[in-house]
Parts: C-alpha cells; structure tokens; sequence
C-alpha cells in the first residue's frame, strides 16, 4: 500500500511538473509579456509605462537564459522566467494580479468561501437526489415510473447548463418571485436566500446525468446472487436497496464522489459567474475576461493540483469501500 | 414527505426576491451594478470606466465639468475659480489655483486625531497635498498612464529622472516614506505651493488644455499619510483598495468582488458653502434635459448632495442585471442586446417600458470609430499619390453606416462626417463630408480615374487584391468586416479579410505590415485637439508607437495642428480646425465610421440622472424617491405560489399509481 502510495504520488509530481511547463509554455513562451503589459494597462499606455509595468511584475526577465551583463553563475539560469514560474507556483507564492496588483494568494482565499458555500450544499443535494432517485427508479425498474425517469434524464441531459440558468432566472427569479435573480450576502443569515436559486438550477441541471450513472450501478447489482439471498431470507424491498444494494455499489459511487471533492473548491463557473457568487469560478472567468494572466494560471495549475489529488483520493478511497482491494 | 413538502411549501411562501435587507426600503439609497471590479483606486494610475464611478466621487478635483452644459465647460471645483494662464517674461506660463479654505479629508485612521476638528481623525486640505498627488504622476515607480500628459510642468521629466536614478544609486531611498523622496530630489520645479490654500503651475508653453486635467481625479489632494499608511503590510489595506479623499461620498465597505457602498460624507465642505459651483445643481443648462424630464426642475439651485447611500452589487452578467432592474432593484442600467427591441421601438421607449414608468436617455460619447489605410503602404497609401487617394475616396463612398449601424449597434450611434463628434467646440452640424455618403456611380467613376475600372487591378488584370487586418476572429467581429468587404466588392475590389489574434495583429501594426484596419478612440477630454493629434505626422505608428496607425503624414495638417493645439476656443481656431478637416476630407486616411451613442434606462424614481459622456456620473446631483419605488417594487414582486403546489399534486399524481401497481404486482 505504502509503496503504492509513493509511487502514484510520485507519478502526480511528475505530472505536476509537466502541467507547469506547459503552462509556461502557454502563458509566457507563446504570450509575449509585452501583449499582457499591453493588456493590462490598456491601449493608451507609453512604451515607457510598459517597460515599468513589465519591471514591477517581474516580466522582465529572459525566458530560459540570463545572459545579460552582471548576472553571473547560477543566476544565468535562476534569474530567468522559468525558473521564477517554477519556484513561484511549487512554493505556493503566487504573487500578485496582472489587472489589479492584488495577492492572488488572499484573492483565492477570499473566494474559496463563497465558492463552498455554493459547491458543498449542490454536491451534498446533487448526491442525495441522484442516488435516492436512482434507487428508486432501480426500485421500480421497468416499470413506467423508470421509463419517466430515464426519459427525463436524457431530456436533462440534452439541455446545456446555461439554458438552466437563464430559464431558472427567468421562471423562478422573474416569473414566480421566489429567489434573487442574483447576488450574494456573505451574512450566514441571509446567504441561504441567495444560494437557493443557483443550488436548485444546479442540482436539475446535474441530476440527469447522475441518476443514469447510478441506476445503472444499482440495477446490475440487484440482479447479483447476493440480492436474490437477501430476499430469500426474507429481506424487505427497502431493506434489500438501501442495506445490500447501496453498499455493494459504493466503488463506482465513490469515484464519482472523491473525483468531484477536490474540485468543490475551484468552484462552479457559470454558476457563480450568472448568480453573482464571488467564488473561485467567478476569479476564474474574470480572469480569462480581464487578461489576467497571472490568477489564470495560478486557477489552471490548481485545478490540475486538484484532478491528481482527487486521483490518488479516489484510489485510497477503493480500500475503505471494499476492503478485498489490495493497492499493490 | 408530505410535511418536507409542506415545509417546505410554508418557506416559499415567506421568500421574497428582494436582494436588499428590507429595512432599506425607504432609504435615500441608489442602487446600481457594475460588470468589471476596479484595477485600482489609486487616483494616479485608476483610469477605467469601472474606477471612475468610484473615484469620480470619492475624490474631489479643483475643476470639475458643468453637469447641464454642452459643449463641456469647465466649472471651479476645490479652486475657487478656473485659472488663467499668466505669461512669463521667460515664455513659460503660470496658472495659479486658489483652493477653499477648511476642506477635510475623510475621517481614516491614517491620521491621528486632530484636536482642532474635536478629535476625529482627518486633517484640512492643503495645496501641498495636490503638488504630493503631481509628484507621484511624475514617480515612475508609480506608472501613472497620464504621466507624459505633464510633460509641458517645467522640471516633471527632470523630477521623474532624478527620482529614478537615485532609487538605483541608493536602494535604501527606496525604503523612505514617498513624500521625504520627493523632498529629498528636490520636487518639481514647476510646481509650487506659495502658500497654504495656493498652487502654481508653471508650464514650458501656453497650454489652456492642462485644465481638464485638474477635472479628474488624477490631480486630487491626497494626504502623504494614506500613501504611507495603506501599504498593504501587516493586514492594512492598499492604498490601491482604499481611497481617501474629500469627495461628497466616502468608500464604506469595498468588497469588489460583489459590492461597493458609498455613503455620504457628513463633513463634506460643500455643506458648509451650500452656494459654492459645485454643490449647486445648476440652473443654467441645457433646457431640453429639464423638458425631457431627465433633470426635475423641483432640484434646480438645490444643494447637493441629495442622497445617503450609493450601494453597487456586481452583475458579471447582462441578462440578470437587466432583469433586476425590471423587477426595480437597479435604478438604472443600460440596455442588453438580447431584449433591445422589446425595450426600444421606432427609436423610442416600447409602450410596455413606458407603462412602467421608465425613462430613456440618449448620449452621443466623445468618441469616433473609423476603418483606417496604413498610408505607408504602396498600394492604398501616400506612395501611390492620386492614384492611392481616389481610390480611398471611392471606398469611403461605399460604406453605408446607417446600415452598419442597424444591424450590428441596433442604431446606437451617430454616423461620422469628420472626426469630431457633436458636443465638441469644431464641430459642425451641418457639415456633410462629401465622401461620407453613399454614392456608387460616383465611386466607380473615381475609382476608373485611379485606374482601377471595375475594380480591376491592370498589372494582373484581376480584382485589386487588398487585406484588411484585424485582431478579431470571433464570428461576430468577422460579420462586421464582412459587411465592408461585401460593401467594396460592388466596385469589383477584392478584399481579403486577415483576422488574427490580437497580438498578431499588433505584431503587424508593430511592424507596419498592414493596408486596412478599423479602430476607435475615446476622447480623455473635451477638446478637438485629442481627435485631430490621431492624425498627427509626428505621432504616426512607424514613428515610434505612436497612436497616428494610419501613419498619415501631411506637413499642412502638421502645421495647422500646431496653430491650433494650444490655442483657445477663438475663431480662428474654428477656422483651422474646419480647415484640417478639409484636408481629411480629401485625402481620405480614415472613412469614419461613427460616435457611439449610450443609451441609458432609468426608473421613474430616480431624479436628475443626466448622462454625462466624458465624466463619471456624480452621484451627488442624483436622487431617488423611495417611497414611489418600495411602492412599485412591491407590486411587481409579489411571489406566485401555486406553480409549487400543482408541482407537487403533479409528481404525487404520476408516482402514486406506479407504486400501487408494484405493489400489487408483487402481493
């Protein structure tokens, strides 16, 4: 297990590795600093405003070698682009904002909240409706109540997420007045009136895909041997899906779920984006709308950190859900 | 389930989509949104739309624009009147502000409490805190974008050198408060504080413009001590996140990721000088803005200001935003591509709109759009001489604006005859550009006088082959060039459309590698001059960057522009001016296209909401009535419940007999 564990996270800092350069590749090598200077300050700015821009942002430097005159030994290859992206982003020192200067650190901080406070709640929702439902559906399989369900997955899935936004804004937030169209209150005592509308549009927007995935899972373990023991010894219907069915589909369930973990913190982008939430997704698409090079980056490389760590979890996670699984 | 579902019924019935705590219905309280978050706050770098709103408010300027007048004027603001230039025996030229006396900061814990203003924290303006606000324009560590704008103050360039190189002889400097810097390399010398309440400007030349730059926040007084304060150290904000001025309203709480309030500043000076310029909401003005109802005659002569709080909530996107301000949570807002042309019919507000109570209020910007030949091109530019010249002619002749307009603006803007839009002292209403109309015959007879008969070219006896470069591949900006390719291929012209990346297509500009273009420009300030120096031989792009992309060089216009640059708005300057514009007219370097045009929605409740064009709304002038709007909010927002409970009967209705039948089945 331990040998396992070192090898998959040693593989994961390999490809963490890989992922930087690229971004390096992307972001600086194919990205002339001088067109994010320019894009930052606008298109009134001077050369000489540029120059001082691109200095105090650090994008002065050469790209892979430092061969200008005083720099000397090691700093021929430390006192460059890549190195400084390297050293930057594996200690964790973002630095700060191409559009405004700010820390990206405080900024993500500042917006892992909000984003939570959307993701967890629409997770936590999204996972109990997918599985009720799909038991249930599994519960009455072929009849008409799991031809309607399946029927209305596929509808649900067929629909892009934007079309539920804007039709969740128009219908519940304009036509019936139930929710804020949008907006965001950090008070814990109101956040739940402004949540409510984007973790419904959420959870119908999910939920086609969910049920099918695990109606799948429960419906072909309920045609296995153990199900039919189960009844015969005279377990109740209810008692067979929730007890016996539920707990031996746990590993496809948990993949799904320890997949998704690491990515409730880098938010939701259209969600927060159309709702008005200032999380993580929000910083995201504002990054790519405002040119902000910097915090995108930093995004891309976390959202990468994230997918290897939910990889390397959802393994883990095999062993406590069956413990007949052996990581070798 | 049932008692879920009948909670959960219960707590829908006690939802509201009010987005504001309800004890703020009747507050003077403006509500507006706004899409981008500010870069910054700092007065000398913040230069965006999205700053402005903020700054424009916050920070007070010596001069400030007359809100009812145009063409823009230029009223006294923290100066007690609008300075003239005073020559001097060595050619320079003076301009010397007398500031108000008794103005205050806001109250910030950046200062100590000040025992002769009972204790609070804040402190009187001085003239010093505005040369402190000029010396960091000049700090190049600062890189203010208007910095080469002061270039004319005598020494700025010298102060700005002098700081910089002993920042490198002595890294220590660095470390020292900003004000004892500037102090140490001996400030500028064209900028002097004689006395407290007294500032002097010396410029190299006579130039009347330098005053609209004393209208923006730019050149506001900022104490030394917010400077040294907000450094964003051991858990202090950044002066570039927390504005200190003496505006009529102060930053309360600046969380830009989802809101910004403003409230109003108790002490501001214009209470206490309640007749002063302005504070007062003018009288004289444009009379249309009153007839329209745009402005409320009951305000006329009032002091400002007349609100208690500007609360802004961010809208990234348009669609919520311009469905909250339907259902009355935004005072005002612009109006969304997607619902245009059920708000706006035949050019005016839809019946629907109207019943509501809403106002539309339209505003030329001082800006132009214009498609542009690189005249140092051997086809379409200088080289070609007459040959080049009509045939740039004959492609102006083609562009039918109006219809551009229609179908990519839905009409919003005004087609361009010259470069200067209306509201601008040169312009001229009845000027027709002859070569700004469309006129095919004329066009194809100019174009066989080029040589080019039926747009063909005779060195390959095909269509004239030209490029029109642009930095926009979306499918959207494709459309609009196509809609000019399509209008220069009736004179048999083949133009081909090079759309690349935006950095590409700067590539290009860079290196001169391009023949047509489009672009746009919107003006810093109110005055001809920063249309006309866009053509400038002296700025042209192969030049050294400068903004001139069309590289048109004509020593004529030159030298116009030189006689008319520093002049003040006589009659001999008009006369130039419609003298450089004849020179456009012929020789065609541009085919302007049009002046954007704001349209602007607002709610019957808010009073005085004038568009402003060039200047951040002030806030101050603005009001609402919130009791005709808690009124209006609460009749169109009254939830609708019963979706919920056919919902319900309706999932009850389909499961029920299935389970039924189940069970059945299995019995």
């Amino acid at each position: 297990m331990l040998a396992y564990l070192v090898r998959r996270i040693s593989y994961g800092a390999l490809t963490v590795l890989g992922v930087l350069f690229l971004l390096f590749i992307l972001f600086f090598a194919i990205t002339n600093p001088d067109d994010i200077a320019r894009k930052a300050l606008g298109e009134k700015a001077g050369p000489d405003v540029i120059a001082q821009w691109k200095t105090n942002h650090g994008y002065d430097r050469p790209l892979l070698f430092n061969n200008r005159t005083g720099v000397s030994g090691l700093a021929h290859l430390t006192d460059t682009l890549l190195f400084e992206h390297y050293r930057r982003m594996l200690t964790f020192d973002f630095g700060r904002s191409d559009a405004d200067d700010a820390p990206i650190a405080q900024r993500i901080l500042e917006g892992a909240g909000p984003s939570l406070s959307l993701t967890v709640p629409l997770f936590v929702l999204g996972l109990i409706v997918g599985v009720t439902l799909a038991l249930f559906v599994a519960f009455f399989r072929e009849t008409y109540i799991d031809w309607i369900v399946l029927v209305g997955c596929m509808l649900a899935m067929s629909v892009a997420i934007l079309l539920y936004i804007i039709g969740g804004q128009y219908l519940i937030g304009m036509q019936l007045k139930w929710f804020p169209i949008s907006g965001y209150d950090p008070n814990p005592a109101v956040v739940a009136r402004f949540l409510a509308l984007p973790v419904l549009v959420g959870v119908v927007s999910g939920f086609g895909a969910d049920t099918r995935f695990y109606r799948t899972v429960f419906v072909e373990e309920t045609g296995k041997d153990y199900v039919r023991t189960a009844r015969a010894k005279g377990c109740g219907e209810i008692r067979v899906m929730v007890r016996h069915v539920l707990r031996n589909a746990l590993i496809p369930i948990l993949t799904n779920i320890v997949m998704a973990i690491p990515f409730l913190f880098t938010g939701a982008l259209l969600l927060e984006s159309f709702f008005g939430i200032p999380g993580l997704g929000s910083l995201t698409v504002e990054a790519i709308q405002g040119n902000d090079f910097s915090t995108l980056r930093t995004m891309v490389y976390i959202g990468a950190l994230a997918f290897i760590i939910g990889q390397i979890l959802t393994d883990i996670s095999y062993t406590v859900a069956d413990p007949r699984i052996r990581l070798s | 389930m049932l008692l879920t579902a009948a909670a959960g019924l219960l707590t829908l019935a006690a939802c509201s989509n009010n987005p504001y705590p309800s004890a703020d219905e009747d507050r003077k309280i403006l509500y507006t949104s706004f899409q981008e978050a500010p870069r910054t706050l700092d007065p000398a770098v913040a230069y965006t739309t999205s700053s402005s709103v903020i700054t424009g408010n916050v920070f007070d300027t010596l001069l400030e624009y007359h809100y009812r007048k145009r063409p823009y004027e230029l009223i006294p603001g923290l100066a007690r009147q609008v300075p003239e230039g005073r020559a001097n025996a060595d050619g320079t030229v003076n301009y010397r502000f007398e500031l108000r006396a008794g103005v205050e900061f806001h109250e910030d814990p950046c200062f100590p409490p000040n025992a002769a203003l009972g204790g609070r924290r804040t402190r009187h303006v001085t003239s010093a805190d505005i040369a402190f606000q000029l010396m960091r324009i000049a700090d190049p560590a600062i890189n203010s974008p208007v910095r080469s704008n002061f270039s004319q103050v005598v020494g700025f360039a010298a102060f700005s050198k002098r700081l910089a190189e002993k920042r490198k002889l002595d890294p220590s400097f660095d470390g020292r408060p900003a004000d004892a810097q500037y102090a140490e390399v001996g400030g500028i010398a064209g900028i002097r504080t004689p006395e407290r309440n007294t500032l002097e400007i010396v410029l190299t030349h006579a130039d009347p413009k330098i005053l609209y730059w004393f209208a923006m926040p730019f050149t506001t007084p900022l104490p030394k001590e917010t400077v040294a304060y907000y450094d964003g150290n051991q858990g202090r904000a950044r002066l570039a996140d927390h504005p200190i001025g003496t505006g009529p309203f102060i930053l309360t709480i600046y969380e830009k990721q989802f809101r910004m309030i403003l409230d109003r500043n108790p002490h501001w000076w214009g209470l206490a000088d309640s007749k002063a310029p302005a504070v007062v909401l003018p009288v004289e003005g444009d009379p249309e803005d009153v007839s329209s109802g745009t402005i409320d005659k009951a305000y006329l002569g009032r002091p400002a200001p007349f609100l208690s709080r500007v609360e802004f909530r961010r809208e990234r996107e348009g669609i919520p935003r311009f469905n909250k301000f339907l259902q009355g949570y935004y005072d005002y807002g612009g109006i969304i591509k997607e619902s245009f042309d059920a708000v706006i019919q035949n050019d005016r507000l839809s019946p629907l709109m109207r019943a509501r109570g809403m106002r539309l209020d339209k505003s030329v910007e001082p800006s132009i759009f214009y498609i542009g030949f690189n005249m140092d091109d051997p086809t379409v530019g200088r080289a070609g001489g007459e040959r080049s010249r009509k045939l740039r002619q004959a492609m102006s002749l083609v562009i039918d604006v109006k219809q551009y307009l229609e179908l990519f603006l839905n009409g919003r803007g005004v087609p361009a005859q010259s470069l200067l839009p209306p509201g601008l002292y040169g312009y001229n209403r009845d000027y027709r550009n002859p070569f700004r109309k469309v006129d095919i015959d004329k066009a194809r007879g100019l174009l066989k006088e080029a040589g080019y008969a039926g747009g063909i070219d005779p060195a390959t006896g095909q269509p004239l082959r030209l490029t029109f470069d642009t930095g926009n591949t979306t499918t959207a900006g494709k459309l609009q060039y196509q809609f000019f390719i399509n209008a220069w291929r009736q004179l048999g012209l083949d133009v081909e459309l090079a759309a690349t990346n935006y950095n590409q297509f700067q590539d290009k500009v860079r290196k001169g590698s391009y023949q047509i273009f489009t672009w746009g420009w919107i003006a810093d300030y109110p005055d001809p001059e920063n249309f006309l120096f866009l053509l400038q031989g002296a700025k042209a792009r192969s030049n050294g960057n400068g903004p001139n992309t069309a590289n048109f060089k004509d020593p004529d216009y030159d030298r116009l522009y030189d006689a008319m640059k520093n002049r003040t708005n006589d009659a001999e300057r008009g006369r130039i001016i419609a003298e450089m514009l004849k020179i456009l007219e012929r020789r065609r370097p541009w085919i302007e296209l049009y002046h954007r045009e704001a349209y602007e929605l607002s709610h019957g409740w808010l009073k005085n909401a004038k568009p402003t064009g060039l200047f951040s709304t002030p806030f101050k002038y603005l009001d609402v009535d919130a009791t005709a709007r808690a009124k209006s909010r609460l009749a169109w927002n009254q939830p609708v419940v019963w979706p919920a409970y056919v919902l319900l009967i309706l999932a009850f209705a389909a499961i029920a007999p299935g389970i039924v039948t189940f069970y059945r089945e299995r019995q």
